[in-house]
């Protein structure tokens, strides 16, 4: 008798916490989103759903997309800033709808088929090191940067950083989404690579290079990410460009396969509900979509801030466009044709 | 006895519902398949248009077909309902040279679309969808080789207008429905307003107001009304024909009284016991005759009103030959020659009560004997005729006038005589009689001979 307690007693402090621990429905959430960003909106979630084991996985857009395709059991949720893909899944039916309030509420403009979501409002930036104020005025429009590649290029040449369009799925929609609005984005794109620009594969890489030194001027950046970084590196600046700017918003879907569902429901609902848009407004970067929403990121804001010269890659079926693989093709060929093209004159 | 058997409200509401519902049924299939050929139509041209757009793009390198994809074109073919969007463009060989359909395209499809533009309803993986297919001969500078263009779209856009559609014509037609019954009460009620007057001004009438109807009504109601004056002019008859017998009873039952009165008055003022004696006797006369038509009264009210007797299937001649018999032995026929013609070999059946037919056979007998002078011959006669068989008296009286003739069997009708001591009941009688037995009484004089009055008796079905 004298030993038997002490075991009973472990044996009762473990029960409830495998009890525990079985109860809670687990939500397996494949996102192109970092963590670190979007933590705070998590744990406000893991806090709100107790019952609710979540697991983030931080990936780049490609994995995100390939383990929506193709793994099994497929994920609950899935989000990513590859807007076209993200779109061409639900368009292939992989997405199921959701009829929470929160998502009928949500602005049209901003979803799909109330299947996929927009629930970031994130502006893509030009960034430029402090350095660069110093021999030149920094690029404050896309005219203003081809100017500078164009007229500064014995300086700049080798400073210059923009997204792979070949290797970022993000990159290649924001230069598809350039060249909509204007023709003379190829000229930009010859003046980069006159310039010899630097391609690379997502922002953190150009803000690592920005705040080494290595490069003075970074075109297309994620202004969510470069803002953060910016309020630890004094070094970088970051530009909206006055002329326009893209606007990238984040897409959730509830996998039309998701062995969660419920979760995954509750898990889109809380981004898109009003506590969710408070915390990516108060807390990170990510700028909320909701007008009702305050505080310091808030797309409201931000259009007080730069005017009404954002514009939003329109979340809708003309997205689709650019992963046409003949699309995409005939965009990497004359991208090839213009970067180089400068190259051959010199 | 009156039952209800529904309501002509309920019948022509019944009749109102299922003309409206088979009418609705028709309606409502046609603007159903009608509201889906018109949404498929409106989503149709849409199909066309990003067809056209995809068209536009097609540019030839290499020999080979490339396309920029246009935007708009996934925007025409997402159209505001945010349809999922398939596209596919095929070359010659039908190798899927870019899309979305994953070969869903079969050869059958394509051979369809080389023939001119096509539109169909297929499944997709588990969704239905409208695909649109048109082929595009090419005018490259390498290559003449014709492209297939296939675009479609899932189909919420076009179930949302057709169900649009659907619904305001369902609306509209429920909205008639509802004018269509509205009216229908107001004329379920006009229609009957006239039969609700006949029955107010039945209603309003004293239990013995027997004058005809005065009212304005519907030509389907115009027998009705006309059925129930007949039965008020029946009526009336009756009820005249009741107050002319009861004031010519009474009257009948007076003068004997009144005779009887002055009789024994005379007696009491007389102190002769002869006269007292011969007064008595005419007393005991009076009182007897008075005695037989307060009973012929009695018999005819009761023939009149009794209701009907059973009947048994009986010989009409024993009827006759023992009835005659009965009366031939009788003082009151000493003075005559009575006589039956020779009766029929067969039995004549009839359906009749044996107490009624005597008492009618026993009036005549007794009829003949009271207007003939003494020394007539009566005779009697039972003649067959095909369905019928006629009992008939015949006398060598002085007979009757013709304008009389019509009138004999009424009461109190003496045919125009008063020196008999005739009831006037007699041939009333016989004819109630005969009506019980659903015969037929005719009076008629004979040319060289007095009155005839025969029973035309229809004969029983066995006997036929």
């Amino acid at each position: 008798m004298r030993f038997r307690w002490p075991f009973g007693l472990l044996l009762a402090c473990l029960l409830p916490l495998t009890a525990q621990a079985q109860a809670r429905t687990p939500l397996v959430v494949e996102a192109a989103l970092d963590r670190q960003v979007i933590a705070p909106l998590l744990t406000a979630f893991e806090h709100a759903y107790p019952d609710i084991a979540l697991y983030y996985h931080d990936r780049s857009t490609l994995e995100v997309d390939r383990r929506a395709r193709e793994v099994h059991p497929a994920p609950d949720v899935v989000i990513s800033s590859a807007m076209p893909w993200q779109l061409a899944r639900v368009n292939e039916g992989l997405a199921q709808p959701l009829t929470s309030p929160a998502a009928r509420h949500w602005p049209q403009w901003a979803k799909w088929r109330n299947e996929v979501f927009g629930f970031t409002f994130e502006p893509i930036v030009t960034v430029y090191r402090l350095d660069l104020a110093r021999y030149m005025k920094p690029p404050a429009t896309h005219a203003d940067l081809q100017a500078i590649l164009t007229t500064q290029q014995a300086r700049l040449n080798g400073r210059v950083t923009t997204y792979s369009p070949s290797r970022s799925g993000v990159g290649y929609t924001l230069f598809q989404q350039d060249a909509r609005y204007s023709p003379r984005f190829w000229d930009l794109v010859a003046a980069m690579g006159a310039a010899e620009v630097s391609l690379e594969d997502n922002t953190q890489a150009m803000l690592d290079g920005l705040s080494d030194g290595k490069y003075w001027v970074s075109y297309n950046l994620l202004g969510s990410y470069a803002m953060y970084w910016a309020q630890t590196h004094p070094e970088v600046i970051v530009q909206v460009p006055q002329d326009y700017a893209l606007v990238m918003m984040r897409m959730a879907f509830v996998h039309r396969d998701a062995p969660h569902p419920m979760a995954a429901k509750a898990f889109v609902d809380f981004l898109l509900g009003v506590e969710g848009q408070r915390i990516l407004a108060g807390s990170t970067p990510l700028f909320s979509v909701l007008p009702e929403v305050i505080g310091p990121y808030t797309a409201q804001r931000l259009r007080d801030q730069v005017g009404e010269r954002l514009y939003p890659i329109p979340i809708n079926a003309s997205l689709l466009a650019f992963v046409d693989p003949l699309r995409r093709e005939a965009f990497m060929a004359r991208w090839r044709r213009e970067i180089s093209i400068l190259e051959d004159g010199d | 006895m009156i039952a209800v058997d529904g309501t002509l409200k309920r019948r022509l509401g019944v009749w109102l519902l299922a003309t409206v519902g088979v009418l609705g049924a028709f309606l409502l299939v046609e603007a159903y398949t009608s509201a889906q050929r018109a949404a498929n139509r409106a989503y149709d041209s849409q199909l066309e248009a990003a067809g056209l757009t995809v068209a536009e793009a097609i540019q030839w390198q290499d020999g080979q077909p490339i396309v920029e994809m246009p935007a708009a074109a996934f925007q025409i073919l997402a159209t505001d309902q945010q349809e999922r969007v398939f596209y596919a463009i095929l070359d010659a060989a039908g190798r899927e040279v870019t899309g979305n359909l994953d070969g869903a395209v079969t050869p059958a499809w394509q051979r369809a679309a080389k023939a001119g533009p096509v539109w169909m309803t297929v499944s997709y993986h588990g969704t239905s969808i409208r695909l649109h297919g048109r082929e595009l001969t090419s005018a490259g500078w390498e290559s003449l080789d014709p492209v297939q263009i296939w675009v479609g779209h899932t189909l919420s856009g076009r179930e949302a207008l057709a169900g649009d559609l659907f619904e305001r014509t369902l609306t509209r037609f429920l909205a008639m429905v509802l004018v269509a019954a509205l009216l229908m009460l107001l004329a379920i009620r006009t229609a009957l307003a006239p039969v609700r007057r006949l029955r107010q001004s039945l209603r309003q009438r004293d239990a013995d107001d027997v004058r005809p109807l005065h009212a304005q009504v519907p030509g389907e109601l115009y027998d009705m009304a006309e059925t129930l004056n007949a039965l008020f002019a029946r009526q009336r008859e009756g009820r005249d024909a009741l107050l002319r017998f009861t004031a010519d009873a009474s009257h009948q039952l007076r003068t004997p009284l009144a005779g009887l009165q002055s009789t024994s008055e005379l007696a009491l003022q007389s102190e002769q016991p002869d006269e007292w004696r011969h007064a008595l006797e005419t007393v005991h006369a009076s009182a007897a005759r008075t005695s037989r038509l307060a009973g012929q009264l009695l018999s005819l009210a009761r023939l009149r009103h009794a209701s009907e007797g059973t009947r048994d299937t009986l010989d009409l001649s024993a009827v006759l030959r023992d009835t005659l018999m009965e009366w031939a032995e009788r003082d009151a026929a000493q003075h005559h020659d009575l006589g039956l013609a020779p009766l029929p070999a067969e039995p004549v059946r009839i359906q009749g009560e044996s107490w009624s037919l005597r008492e009618m056979i026993g009036n005549l007998i007794d009829n003949a004997l009271r207007y003939t002078p003494p020394g007539s011959e009566i005779t009697l006669e039972l003649e067959r005729h095909p369905g019928s068989v006629t009992l008939s008296i015949e006398d060598s009286g002085p007979g009757v006038s013709d304008e009389l003739l019509g009138r004999l069997h009424q009461p109190f009708e003496r045919g125009g005589r008063q020196d008999t001591q005739g009831s006037g009941l007699g041939l009333a009688i016989v004819d109630s009689i005969a009506r019980r037995h659903d015969a037929a009484l005719e009076a008629r004089n004979t040319p060289g001979h007095g009155l005839w009055v025969g029973v035309h008796f229809p004969l029983s079905a066995e006997t036929n």
